[in-house]
């Protein structure tokens, strides 16, 4: 399997899982979609199991690439987590059946399964290290200070994503930021940085 | 303080909550809508759907803020200076107060909630006072014998809350206060037998006569 | 302690549900039987079908207990010489110790109920969690802010559920308490402020050390 034909399998999975949840996603119509041959399926994964996992984690990636991709090293910290997070949301309300797949169907497996979605959270802890330079207390602030503020926001985009109204999330754009970065600079700030996001939505 | 009472600005969440009490106990939920929502609260549509996903969601957040309300008034009301049974007089006399003060609200807690809105509004409002039935069944421990059964509470609570229903649903709200040493008789006779369900019926007798005290 | 807490394992239905609570912690809810839970459980098949109608529905009663925890834990430490958010960061600390001593309870409520579970579960998973958020918000009642943005609640609550969840999942179980500061600051910094969210952050560190002492 040459590697274009290994994410055709993975995105067909993938799309398996959001259509039809777990137990009725079914390998032989993503092979069927992906144009793939049973040998060459068997030679690549395992099982089912082992391609959805490797379709999660190519999922995953892409999430976090395309968050990072448009910001721009040279803008000010709170632009770059509002330019990523604009990302994030446009991706997740232009394709909501990954969006549920990626918060429930996927993690919802089992155990194992969840692990992924623990971590996908944590890869975004590093872009938030930037902002306690931008707190306004002289004390440090709290060790996890910046998977509270991923945490923030996850918890209102998932609220949105499992309600089906994924298509709303770029809407919330200004509530969202508020969110994620009053931790570092606290509510009046943070309301700021909110009322200028709104202007340009 | 729930409805504002021109006591302090409410912000735009809490004068669209406020208002759909409001028209819940004047109106009725089924035939009160969003506009009429927005005219009571004076704000547009766009703050609406900010705050709310639809109209049952604005309700939610009216027995959310009544159960909310009640939880906080009954935890404030123990206290380590006096007597277990002392304190839960005091708290069942501050729910009524809380309710008294607002009465929107009180009719969306035991009238709305309950038997003119969907399962879904019902099954939120069962849980609050699950909640409470809990805080309740904690004075249990205190009975001697332990002999109340594990369904006490709730059969206490029920008693209470249909003599409650009866008032604010026939505009008495204001007066709920009166009630205060029928309720405490219901509540505590399960569990601590007629003769002491009396005495403390008569100390919130008392309670009521003189607010200060407590 | 609070007693509401797990169903006691001492009657059979506490027996039972901590039984499925346990195994979907392990394996997540699509493998959960009938027969695997009453084996846990130490009961014949027949005995979980007279106390369930089924799975889902003890899976229902299971999503029910830890919301009466917290709230008990939260009311119980009202007192006059507090503030409601002082009640709360010392409140942290307790419900943390809960979680450390319930495991498979915790694993239920951040991660079995909110996103490995069926519709019906999940919805009154998602009930008790918006009580929860309307506690929080409360808060606000203290804010600097005249306009509050939307669901700052279930950003603040799920702030601290994200470092939770971290943990649980790793299996660290007995390293939450260590964590109530993070979470109290997390969960209060939008409605009070980063100086007034550190205060009560330390007063939790404090009230997590005096305990360990005592």
């Amino acid at each position: 399997m040459d590697s274009q034909q290994r994410d055709r399998m993975l995105q067909a999975m993938m799309e398996e899982l959001a259509d039809r949840g777990y137990s009725e996603a079914s390998v032989e119509r993503a092979r069927s979609v992906a144009g793939v041959s049973e040998t060459d399926f068997a030679a690549e994964f395992a099982d089912k199991d082992e391609c959805l996992f490797a379709a999660y984690d190519q999922l995953t990636d892409q999430v976090v690439a395309r968050a990072s991709a448009e910001c721009d090293r040279g803008e000010p910290w709170p632009e770059r987590v509002r330019t990523g997070l604009e990302s994030l949301l446009r991706g997740m309300a232009e394709q909501p059946g990954m969006a549920m797949a990626l918060t429930r169907a996927f993690p919802g497996i089992r155990p194992s399964a969840y692990e992924r979605y623990v971590e996908l959270l944590s890869r975004f802890v590093p872009f938030m290290i930037e902002g306690r330079e931008y707190s306004e207390v002289d004390e440090e602030l709290p060790g996890e200070v910046e998977l509270l503020a991923v945490g923030a926001a996850e918890a209102i985009i998932f609220g949105e994503v499992d309600a089906g109204r994924a298509e709303r999330l770029p809407k919330m754009l200004p509530e969202i930021l508020f969110s994620v970065l009053v931790p570092f600079m606290g509510p009046e700030r943070a309301a700021e940085e909110m009322r200028t996001a709104s202007m340009s939505i | 303080m729930l409805e504002g009472n021109g006591q302090g600005l409410l912000s735009e969440r809490d004068r669209a909550v406020s208002a759909m009490a409001r028209l819940c106990a004047e109106r009725g939920y089924p035939e009160t809508t969003i506009d009429d929502v927005l005219e009571l609260a004076r704000i547009d549509r766009d703050t609406f759907d900010r705050h709310f996903n639809s109209k049952e969601d604005c309700l939610l957040a009216a027995v959310n803020a009544i159960m909310t309300e009640t939880v906080s008034v009954v935890g404030a009301s123990y206290s380590g200076d006096r007597s277990e049974w002392d304190s839960g007089l005091i708290g069942i006399r501050a729910i009524l107060q809380l309710m008294s003060a607002n009465p929107s609200f009180a009719y969306v807690g035991y009238i709305t909630s309950r038997q003119m809105a969907e399962a879904k509004v019902r099954d939120v409002r069962d849980s609050g006072v699950g909640l409470l039935c809990t805080m309740l069944d904690r004075l249990r421990s205190y009975s001697p014998d332990n002999r109340a059964p594990e369904t006490a509470a709730a059969a206490a609570f029920g008693g209470a809350e249909a003599l409650m229903r009866k008032e604010v649903a026939e505009g008495r709200t204001e007066q709920l206060e009166r009630l205060l040493p029928d309720l405490i008789y219901g509540a505590t006779v399960p569990f601590l037998g007629q003769e002491e369900a009396l005495r403390l019926a008569r100390r919130g007798r008392k309670l009521t006569e003189d607010p200060g005290e407590g | 302690m609070p007693k509401g807490w797990a169903l006691p394992a001492e009657t059979e239905r506490g027996r039972a549900v901590l039984a499925l609570v346990e195994l979907w912690a392990e394996n997540g809810y699509a493998g959960l039987s009938v027969t695997e839970i009453a084996a846990r459980a130490g009961m014949s098949r027949e005995r979980f079908e007279g106390l369930f109608d089924s799975v889902e529905a003890a899976a229902v009663t299971a999503n029910e207990a830890p919301l009466a925890a917290v709230v008990e834990i939260v009311a119980d430490l009202y007192s006059a010489d507090r503030s409601e958010a002082e009640s709360y960061a010392v409140a942290v600390v307790g419900i943390l110790r809960l979680m450390t001593a319930n495991p498979a309870y915790c694993y239920l409520t951040f991660i079995g109920g909110r996103q490995m579970a069926p519709s019906r579960v999940h919805e009154v998973f998602e009930s008790g969690h918006q009580f929860l958020v309307a506690m929080l918000e409360r808060l606000w009642a203290a804010s600097p802010l005249s306009d509050q943005p939307a669901r700052v609640g279930v950003a603040a609550l799920g702030a601290a559920e994200a470092v939770v969840r971290r943990e649980i999942v790793a299996g660290r179980y007995e390293a939450l308490p260590a964590l109530a500061p993070d979470l109290v600051y997390g969960s209060m910094v939008p409605f009070l402020g980063q100086a007034e969210a550190m205060r009560l952050a330390e007063l939790s560190r404090r009230h997590l050390e005096e305990d360990l002492e005592a």
